[in-house]
């Protein structure tokens, strides 16, 4: 496993040079070709204009950032010839900081769904086993990290989409406070709920990052003002005394007595067993209580607002002023050919149900309402945060599962351990998922999500809790097993 | 179950179209989907509370200057380039008044 320390050292050294780093990088890409990690892979490294910790190492950008002059997809076919003429600012920034752009990387359609599975450009493979799926929407970005393509890969996560396949892929996968990163350029799915996150191999990478990319942009008007603080000086911070929650009951392998599914199972014990470590840290961990109802709303209130918000926010993907143009004799049938043609069937259900929210006669019992589970929810965190430094769940309930595995939609399972990260989208919460153990040979994680602003408390408490769990150690171990 | 023609109306608004067995697995699909949606409706005295429509209070926010930012301000030319016909630096479409 390489770091962006190791990178940098190895480029100090005079080792390699970042040349080699980007060929070599090519090269992996070209490997591991049924993984499918990348939409665009540049062929020349482009001029590097800065220079920081990340200066001449290769990255991948989620195909959802607006990069002026290459190719921006989103994944969808209604974007597939869509060439930019602007800069994200994660992408400016990232210029400026040296790093290399080695391309553009495979997503959910537009960044609506949570397999990877359908992207115009075909499925993203998990790299440790593939038969199974990485996880989505920034597949191709956990992809590329996992397959030690690139030491680092920028995504964006509105319910799940980095921290879930950060679980599905043993790495780590860290989204700051809302508002700390600019999402100037970023195409918008869900913009009360869309966050910058990013795919490292520690938490201290994931530090490095946030220390790069933080701070206000003019060009958005949410992002927050600078906080001053460097997050990496802070990981060694003394964690004794520190307060994490976790759900009771759902957290819980005996809830589910009547599901024998041997792997929650699994995974939830080794859930237990990790807090029991984290113990020994001097962090105290408990178990909360929290409404079921409120929890198991948690995914359709997550599916009616991010609905009701993507059907408007992609009402501007008409074919007209970008995109394959439609055919017709008006342009209302040029608009509905280009649409009809240009959308998966996906995007499409996913469009239809947000319009149903929106219409007068839902609006109300559905839209509205789930703006009120949402604020219930954000406020009882807010609650809980006076006494608990963060929230401890396990990132899922189970491991990458395989392409023709069909979840319960409507199991407590599913509707809770599977989705309660979108907590921290509700409420702008950092969020982290680290690998935490290895269940049937795959990998499964620890998510925190802490206070709103407190990136630096969360990192440090993750940090913590990496280097006890040695979770290198543990992944060789259960290699030489396999 | 949800009407299909209700939901082909749904899909006209959002200018798109599907066909009848993409709309058959939306009649399932929303079948789920609206179970899921009647837990929310569960969760008592929802009626009082305010929905939520953005992460946190954010007390920093402020306006920005009202002036044009040169250096953001997308040439023709730039605006023309991803328009797959344009007449006369405009995009062009068919006559909408005979």
């Amino acid at each position: 496993m390489k770091t962006i320390k190791s990178y940098r050292k190895e480029l100090d050294d005079g080792k390699v040079t970042s040349e080699e780093l980007f060929q070599e990088a090519r090269k992996k890409i070209l490997e591991n070709k049924e993984i499918n990690a990348y939409v665009t892979v540049l062929e020349e490294k482009e001029e590097q204009e800065g220079n920081s910790i990340l200066k001449g190492i290769p990255y991948g950008l989620k195909d959802n950032f607006s990069t002026k002059g290459i190719l921006t997809t989103a994944s969808s076919n209604i974007l597939k010839d869509y060439v930019p003429v602007y800069d994200a600012t994660v992408y400016k920034k990232l210029k400026a900081s040296g790093a290399v752009l080695l391309g553009k990387t495979t997503m959910d359609e537009l960044a609506m769904g949570g397999t990877g599975t359908t992207g115009h450009t075909g499925v993203v493979r998990n790299p440790l086993d593939p038969s199974r799926l990485i996880g989505g929407s920034s597949a191709g970005s956990c992809a590329s990290v996992v397959a030690g393509i690139t030491p680092f890969a920028i995504g964006s996560d509105t319910g799940d989409s980095v921290r879930k396949p950060a679980s599905y892929g043993g790495v780590v996968g860290f989204k700051p406070t809302y508002g700390r990163i600019s999402r100037y350029g970023l195409f918008a799915f869900a913009s009360s709920m869309d966050h910058v996150a990013y795919f490292t191999n520690t938490t201290e990478d994931a530090a490095i990052l946030t220390d790069i990319l933080k701070g206000p942009d003019k060009m958005d008007m949410t992002t927050l003002e600078d906080d001053g603080k460097k997050y990496t000086e802070t990981l060694e911070n003394d964690v004794t005394g520190r307060k994490l929650f976790y759900f009771k009951d759902v957290t819980n392998p005996s809830y589910y007595q009547d599901k024998k599914d041997p792997i929650l199972t699994e995974t939830l014990t080794k859930f237990h067993e990790t807090i029991e470590k984290i113990k020994t840290l001097g962090i105290e961990v408990e178990e909360v209580d929290f409404d079921k109802n409120l929890l198991t709303a948690i995914y359709p209130a997550y599916m009616t607002i991010s609905c009701a918000e993507a059907t408007s926010n992609n009402a501007n993907l008409t074919g007209i002023q970008f995109g394959p143009r439609g055919e017709g004799d008006t342009p209302d049938e040029i608009m509905m050919d280009a649409r009809t043609k240009g959308f998966s069937e996906l995007i499409k259900r996913r469009f239809i149900l947000g319009s149903y929210i929106l219409q007068k006669e839902n609006q109300e019992k559905l839209f509205l309402n789930a703006g009120r589970v949402r604020r219930l929810i954000v406020d009882k965190m807010t609650e809980l945060f006076q006494t608990y430094d963060g929230l401890i769940m396990p990132a899922s309930g189970g491991i990458a599962p395989h392409f023709e595995d069909a979840s319960d939609a409507l199991s407590d399972a599913y509707l809770i351990l599977e989705n309660h990260m979108a907590i921290g989208n509700f409420g702008g919460f950092p969020s982290i998922t680290i690998p935490s153990g290895i269940v049937h040979q795959m990998p499964v994680a620890i998510n925190i999500t802490g206070r709103v602003l407190e990136d630096d408390v969360v990192l440090n408490i993750a940090h913590q809790i990496e280097k006890k769990l040695n979770f290198q150690k543990i992944k060789e171990e259960a290699r030489c097993e396999k | 179950m949800i009407e299909k023609e209700y939901l082909k109306k749904l899909a006209g608004k959002l200018m798109f179209d599907m066909n009848d067995e993409e709309y058959e697995t939306l009649q399932k699909e929303f079948d789920v989907i609206l179970k899921n949606m009647d837990r929310i409706a569960q969760i008592p005295d929802l009626k009082n509370v305010t929905p939520m429509t953005f992460p946190y209070v954010h007390e920093t926010a402020k306006l920005r200057e009202d002036k044009v930012e040169e250096d953001v301000v997308l040439s023709v030319g730039n605006v023309l380039k991803n328009s797959k016909h344009n007449v006369h630096d405009q995009v062009k479409l068919p006559k909408v008044v005979e």
